[in-house]
């Protein structure tokens, strides 16, 4: 068996089927958003070939643009701050305390198994103005004022509210890595410092999370990745409003291909997301000091 | 050992092709043979209208005839365009399909996909019974044919709470906007919530933004506004409809977190009990039917913009989704199931899905709920239908009217920001 796996044959036969359909999935779909966004097309009828028209207007005219990657970027770092170091935070208390670690584990970990539309309609409820939803009614108790505060439909902090729901749903995923991860540091280590004099945040600060740091860089990448491409919870919880206030680029690309029938158009964003995305990577590789050993 | 390796693989290619074969053929031999089953793509659920009409007709003409039928729903109306568009773009129509007036249907009629239901129902006498302005309502604008067959007959009208209106001293129903705000204010000062709206979804604000401009130039506005002729900032009806929006809007005349609000809920909390006003329709009578009957509600049309012509029509008549009939399968079955479908649509309309029937009956039928015999006069012999800027509006200028629309409803933007901006959508 392992002399199998030794060969290179063996490996092939293994990995080409996920090639294949990685690449019939989603280098394909690539390229041909890449060549419909040369082209001015409703989704029916015939394609008018108008070159980098498409781009042109998008990176110089498209003013909505502009603000829906500013808004992925501001989504992305309070995704980042909340999902990650939230995480962090919640898996050092976890790994802190032994009487129900695992009743809390379970209860944080329940939101990730929630589907994404169950978890938006309940925080539409949890938010809501008319009828007074629960938030409100009990930040009432503190001011009468709250009452009638608005969350989702207030352009001035929709975007946030939506981050937040998202950042929610999967902070009990990386909660649970960050903590297989705390779990699994040497115990010697540990000792070796308290040993020294350290305090018990002095152990966690100076030697612990350094330890794990790999598993955080890779976790930072992961909402990075998720966050920059993320759609369902603008869409269901604002559908990118009120007006443009919370629009994503992705739900901007949405928006543009299936509700203005604009495909050409809507291919482009597309292409500008995937540019975003493998710029913002490689950058933050290249900060990370990841991949520096290949 | 190797060549036995050969041997399966040969063997697992071969099946493997077989497979594929045998389902290529069976798919041609299916398109070649007799009909044996009618195929319909409806947006909706089982519970909606569309579905339960469709669903008793084919079922009983399929049962009589020993046919099979399949409807596929789609509930979403993207995911429901973007289908449609994949069976256009893919000349695979199903028999039946749910399609609106405007660029999905001149899209298949560019694939020469689409049966003229006018001349149908000419051949089969019931084109006298269609009711005018659902028959105008879904003219083809391009060759003013009849591409498309109602769902049914939807009027809509505000209704209200008399216990509201007589608490805040208002004795008669607005017939005006400019009553309309008078109204509100009253209601407002009571301390209750003057109109509801389902703001998330964008037909409920954009009723707003036509009313004026349908009561005063018909269709004219929206069509010029598309073609560049007409402007927001010329046209003093939509001028008018764009301030209108904007006070109540801004004036807390809607629900706090309106825009948040869709149609569905906008209904549970007006038909429970919140709010004084809301624009509805014969949709949502059997949600109305309760406490219509107890004298609780009553209903006004859309009142008149003052100070200039509005036409005597005063309702909004539309006909729904409307259907398709995909004319490369339309054979004599289907035009079969054609004939049976007018003869039986109207019982389907008013024991099925509960709403009018397109087709004017010589009488209501007995025992529906009083608000279909109450409201009925009211489109009676309307022949000018509701002008809905969906069906009028390039989807692109249509989305982005979509954001204009809420952002001036909540004032983060002013009417003049809007005029300015919806006017530099049309180059």
């Amino acid at each position: 068996m392992q002399k199998a796996f030794g060969k290179k044959s063996v490996i092939f036969m293994f990995l080409f089927p996920a090639f294949l359909i990685y690449t019939a999935f989603v280098i394909v779909s690539i390229v041909w958003a890449g060549y419909y966004s040369f082209f001015d097309w409703s989704g029916v009828g015939e394609k008018i070939f108008v070159g980098f028209k498409n781009y042109v207007e998008l990176l110089t005219q498209d003013t909505v643009f502009r603000s829906t990657v500013w808004h992925t970027i501001v989504y992305t770092i309070i995704n980042v701050a909340i999902q990650v170091f939230g995480g962090l935070l919640f898996a050092v208390l976890l790994s802190r305390i032994k009487r129900g670690r695992v009743a809390l584990q379970t209860l944080y970990y329940i939101p990730v198994v929630i589907s994404s539309v169950a978890i938006c309609q309940i925080f539409t409820k949890l938010f809501s103005v008319t009828p007074i939803g629960i938030v409100n009614q009990i930040l009432s108790f503190i001011n009468p004022s709250f009452k009638f505060m608005e969350w989702i439909s207030n352009p001035q902090i929709s975007l946030y509210v939506t981050a937040f729901v998202e950042a929610y749903k999967y902070l009990g995923l990386y909660m649970v890595i960050f903590y297989a991860a705390l779990i699994g540091v040497p115990d010697e280590l540990g000792e070796a410092a308290l040993i020294d004099g350290a305090a018990v945040w002095q152990e966690y600060l100076y030697v612990k999370i350094p330890y794990i740091k790999p598993v955080i860089i890779a976790n930072c990448l992961l909402v990075l990745n998720g966050s920059l491409r993320s759609f369902e919870f603008s869409y269901l919880l604002t559908h990118g409003g009120p007006g443009n206030a919370s629009e994503l680029m992705t739900t901007y690309m949405y928006k543009q291909a299936f509700s203005s029938m604009k495909y050409g158009y809507g291919s482009a964003v597309a292409i500008m997301i995937v540019i975003i995305c493998m710029v913002v990577g490689l950058l933050f590789r290249k900060f990370s000091g990841e991949g520096e050993d290949e | 050992m190797k060549n036995m390796r050969k041997m399966v693989s040969l063997v697992l290619t071969a099946a493997m092709t077989a497979g594929l074969m045998t389902g290529m053929g069976a798919l041609t031999a299916s398109a070649d043979s007799e009909r044996t089953k009618i195929t319909a793509l409806l947006k909706g659920t089982e519970s909606t209208e569309q579905f339960q009409t469709f669903d008793y007709l084919l079922k009983n003409f399929c049962d009589e005839k020993g046919l099979d039928y399949e409807i596929e729903l789609v509930n979403d109306m993207q995911d429901y365009f973007t289908k449609l568009q994949m069976y256009i773009n893919s000349d695979t129509l199903p028999d039946i399909f749910g399609c609106p007036n405007g660029t999905l249907s001149a899209a298949c009629k560019d694939i020469d996909a689409l049966v003229d239901v006018g001349a149908e129902l000419e051949r089969n006498g019931y084109a006298d019974k269609l009711n005018g302005a659902i028959r105008d309502f879904l003219t083809d604008a391009d060759d003013g044919n009849l591409y498309l067959f109602p769902q049914g007959l939807y009027c809509e009208y505000f209704m209200y709470r008399k216990d509201i209106f007589e608490d805040a001293g208002i004795t008669d129903a607005p017939t005006t906007w400019e009553e309309f705000e008078e109204d509100c204010q009253k209601i407002a000062d009571l301390g209750e919530i003057p109109v509801i709206v389902g703001g998330s979804d964008a037909w409920q604000l954009m009723r707003y933004l036509s009313f004026s401009p349908w009561r005063v130039t018909g269709p004219e506005f929206i069509q010029g506004y598309q073609a560049g002729t007409d402007s927001f900032s010329e046209n003093e009806s939509a001028k008018y409809a764009v301030n209108l929006l904007s006070d109540l809007g801004t004036k807390g005349y809607f629900e706090p977190g309106f825009a948040s609000v869709d149609f569905t809920s906008a209904c549970n909390l007006f038909f429970g009990g919140t709010g004084a006003i809301f624009y509805t329709g014969s949709g949502q009578i059997s949600l109305a039917e309760e406490m219509y009957d107890n004298g609780e509600l009553g209903f006004f049309p859309v009142p008149d913009t003052e100070g200039m012509d509005n036409m005597a029509t005063n309702v909004p008549i539309h006909a729904g989704f409307a259907e398709g009939f995909n004319k490369a399968t339309y054979d004599d079955t289907m035009q079969e199931f054609f004939d049976y479908m007018c003869e039986n649509f109207s019982d389907a309309c008013y024991n099925q899905a509960h709403v009018f029937s397109p087709f004017n009956e010589d009488s209501l039928p007995e025992g529906l709920p009083q608000l279909y015999y109450d409201t009925q006069p009211m489109f009676e012999d309307a022949e000018t239908a509701w002008t809905s800027w969906d069906d009028k509006l390039d989807s692109d200028v249509m989305t982005k009217i979509v954001d204009e629309q809420q952002k001036l409803a909540q004032g983060i933007t002013t009417p003049d920001e809007f005029i300015e901006t919806c006017d530099s959508f049309i180059k």
